[in-house]
């Protein structure tokens, strides 16, 4: 009898070790966690106050922490500040948005299109198509680069923003995404709907396009970000300020405003904001999306 | 409507023709399109103009062009005088076609023409506004001059830089990347605010990022401010460093600081400078939650009975991440180990930002390189020669993906 209340209360003392062990474990963890969130964050925090300090706050050294008054007006100078030609930040985020959502959603529909044919059609040559898209992926940017331009010069291009949307039209990763998507669809529904006579068109319209909303909302918003993001093109493209896009633009604002960093800092923000609300409210297809490109391929 | 029996010795002269010829001039208008001309808004202000250029200096590329497009032709009229006869796949193939029609013109224009135009003109002496003249593989041989000409080395320099930036980049940023994605796998509160907080600097665009970390690494900066604090908890006084203008290299600091010296003709001893650290540690704070994505991913799709089989034998948490979480990640570890060479040795816009290839060429990059032959940044414009380089990257990015893939595929292997 007492033996067997030993061996419990025994049991309940290493219960209790174990669980106080697991406390302090995922206490760790925790903590590990809290801390990489910091440093994570840590840019954006000390960035987005830095845009509130004077310009000379903002060089000193040591820096402190919080400006002594909080400079709101800098965000509205930066607003309205045209460096020439028309450039302002308004007239970039427009423009930039413009871009973003036009490449978006061409890439959405063209993108379906060659998916639906990838995944549902058999016909010859489609395989070797699929894999001639796969190898295309491969081609470094770089290589690229130098002959487009040559192209978009001649085409009368440079300075339009066709020299950024034809390119986008369509691309390998939004389909390759999309095909993955399609395969993993139920056919079912689709043959019921060949067998009331429904043609390809119909079928990809009311059926498959319904039914792969979650993929295209990813790759709606990865190439979103992608185009919002872009550097190395629209630098090489556009040349006027009126026409130029956020990230060009702040570059050349930084350049023309090397000092005051607080004016800098407050033109990134104009960049990043849209972004990081988007991602907020999306973050589920955005990971879904850099998951899948990862994992399927 | 009946179902045709298929008669394959039937032969379907009309459609098969109209195939071959629809083909053969989409490719050949792409390919007039892509033509090695001089380039430059004039060339195309009227047909005849851009013809008698094309007439000039192009035959030989059409040429060429021509006979690939009449094999593609033929290839695909044989095959649309197979199926025309079955009127299910005559429809699929017809339907199929169409559908990819957008994909097939945009990627043939703007990927394979200009990566032909760009190997065509590499062999070039090539200024966009004048004529291309062929100067064979002087553009190639001009890339690796540096070994025997010191005032030549840009590209070598370029190479060497971002050589030392995979090196180092990579294995930390998946290093990283993992460990991260092992800690948010684990069962927990709040696992969807940390994963959205982790993963923010990744969809920020890099010219945001940079610009703050350009900020953050000035002299006066959060970063000395930071080494200044904490030097000064132990009684030790910071001398401030330039982080993003010191061209003092990794091993020459070594060796140093050992009482030797490495002159600046030997600059290919003196190791990643300062300043290209610098940019490597912004580089992996963006690029770490991206990969620590693709990790957590596969980690969910690991069977949890193996880690319940194993805790019953009484494996320790140590041997399974090593036994058990490290060889499912096989797969995820060669991509992101190829995308991250990949990525690293195009690095472009933290160095158009941060440093503009300098301190003393320290942080040049070949793409930033190219970019400044292109354009004529310093100097005349070279387009031929930055075609050859860009040429020369792709080689060394398709051999260096091709060793990673095999040696991670070796490696898998022993499980």
């Amino acid at each position: 009898m007492t033996t067997q209340a030993e061996a419990l209360d025994f049991g309940k003392q290493a219960n209790k070790e174990a669980r106080q062990k697991k406390t302090v474990s995922s206490l760790l963890r925790y903590l590990a966690l809290v801390l990489i969130g910091l440093v994570m964050l840590a840019p954006f925090i000390l960035a987005t106050v830095g845009t509130f300090k004077t310009d000379i706050e903002i060089i000193a050294f040591p820096p402190k922490f919080f400006p002594a008054t909080w400079h709101v007006e800098n965000w509205v100078k930066v607003w309205n500040t045209d460096i020439g030609q028309g450039g302002t930040f308004p007239r970039w985020l427009l423009n930039t948005g413009f871009l973003a959502v036009t490449v978006a959603f061409s890439q959405v529909i063209f993108g379906s299109m060659a998916a639906y044919a990838f995944a549902r059609l058999s016909f010859p040559g489609r395989d070797a198509i699929f894999n001639f898209m796969l190898g295309t992926m491969m081609i470094p940017g770089a290589v690229t680069l130098i002959p487009a331009y040559v192209l978009m010069t001649k085409l009368h291009l440079i300075n339009t923003y066709w020299s950024l949307i034809l390119p986008g039209l369509v691309g390998a990763g939004s389909i390759f995404i999309l095909t993955q998507f399609f395969k993993s669809i139920p056919k079912d529904m689709e043959e019921a709907a060949v067998i009331d006579g429904a043609s390809h068109l119909q079928t990809f319209r009311t059926i498959i396009l319904p039914l792969a909303r979650p993929a295209i909302l990813t790759v709606l918003i990865l190439q979103f970000q992608s185009m919002w993001n872009a550097f190395l093109q629209p630098l090489l493209y556009l040349n006027s300020p009126d026409k130029y896009v956020l990230n060009v633009a702040l570059s050349i604002f930084q350049q023309q405003y090397k000092a005051q960093w607080n004016y800098t800092l407050v033109g990134a923000m104009f960049n990043a904001i849209p972004v990081l609300i988007l991602f907020f409210i999306f973050s589920r297809y955005y990971i879904e999306g850099v998951a899948y490109a990862g994992i399927k391929g | 409507m009946h179902a045709e029996p298929s008669k394959p010795k039937q032969f379907h002269a009309l459609p098969s023709i109209i195939t071959f010829v629809s083909i053969f001039v989409v490719l050949l208008l792409i390919a007039v399109l892509n033509a090695p001309t001089m380039g430059g808004p004039k060339v195309m202000n009227s047909i005849t103009v851009f013809f008698q250029e094309v007439k000039a200096t192009a035959l030989p590329f059409l040429a060429v062009i021509a006979v690939g497009a009449a094999v593609i032709g033929l290839v695909a009229a044989r095959m649309i005088n197979k199926v025309w006869g079955n009127t299910r796949l005559r429809r699929e193939t017809l339907t199929g076609f169409a559908f990819l029609a957008p994909y097939l013109l945009v990627t043939l224009t703007f990927t394979i023409g200009v990566v032909l135009f760009a190997f065509y003109i590499s062999f070039h002496n090539y200024d966009i506004f004048t004529r291309p003249t062929w100067v064979g593989l002087a553009n190639y041989a001009e890339a690796f001059k540096g070994f025997s000409d010191s005032t030549k080395r840009d590209f070598l320099q370029a190479l060497y830089n971002v050589l030392w930036y995979s090196i180092l980049v990579v294995p930390i940023q998946t290093f990283l990347a993992i460990q991260m994605a092992v800690l948010l796998n684990k069962p927990m509160k709040g696992k969807q605010i940390f994963r959205t907080i982790f993963y923010a600097p990744s969809v920020t665009s890099s010219v945001v990022i940079t610009l703050i970390f350009v900020w953050l690494y000035l002299k006066g900066g959060y970063i000395n401010a930071l080494f200044n604090s904490i030097w000064g908890l132990f009684g030790a006084k910071w001398t401030t460093v330039n982080w993003l203008g010191d061209p003092r290299g990794l091993i020459q600091m070594i060796v140093e600081a050992l009482g030797g010296k490495i002159p600046s003709t030997q600059w290919f001893f003196r190791g990643p400078s300062i300043a290209w650290m610098a940019i490597m540690v912004q580089n992996i704070f963006t690029t770490v939650p991206t990969f620590m994505i693709m990790f957590l991913a596969a980690l969910q799709d690991i069977n949890p009975a193996l880690y319940e089989a194993a805790s019953m034998e009484g494996a320790s948490p140590r041997e399974m991440h090593s036994k058990i979480t490290l060889p499912m990640l096989k797969p995820i570890i060669s991509l992101v180990v190829v995308l991250g060479t990949i990525g690293t040795l195009q690095v472009f816009d933290q160095v158009y930002l941060a440093t503009k290839g300098g301190p003393l060429k320290t942080s040049l990059t070949p793409v930033f390189l190219i970019y400044q032959e292109a354009l004529g940044i310093n100097g005349p414009i070279h387009m031929g020669y930055a075609s050859a380089l860009a040429f020369i990257l792709a080689v060394i990015i398709f051999i260096f993906t091709f060793i990673q893939r095999r040696g991670i595929e070796k490696g898998t292997e022993r499980y």
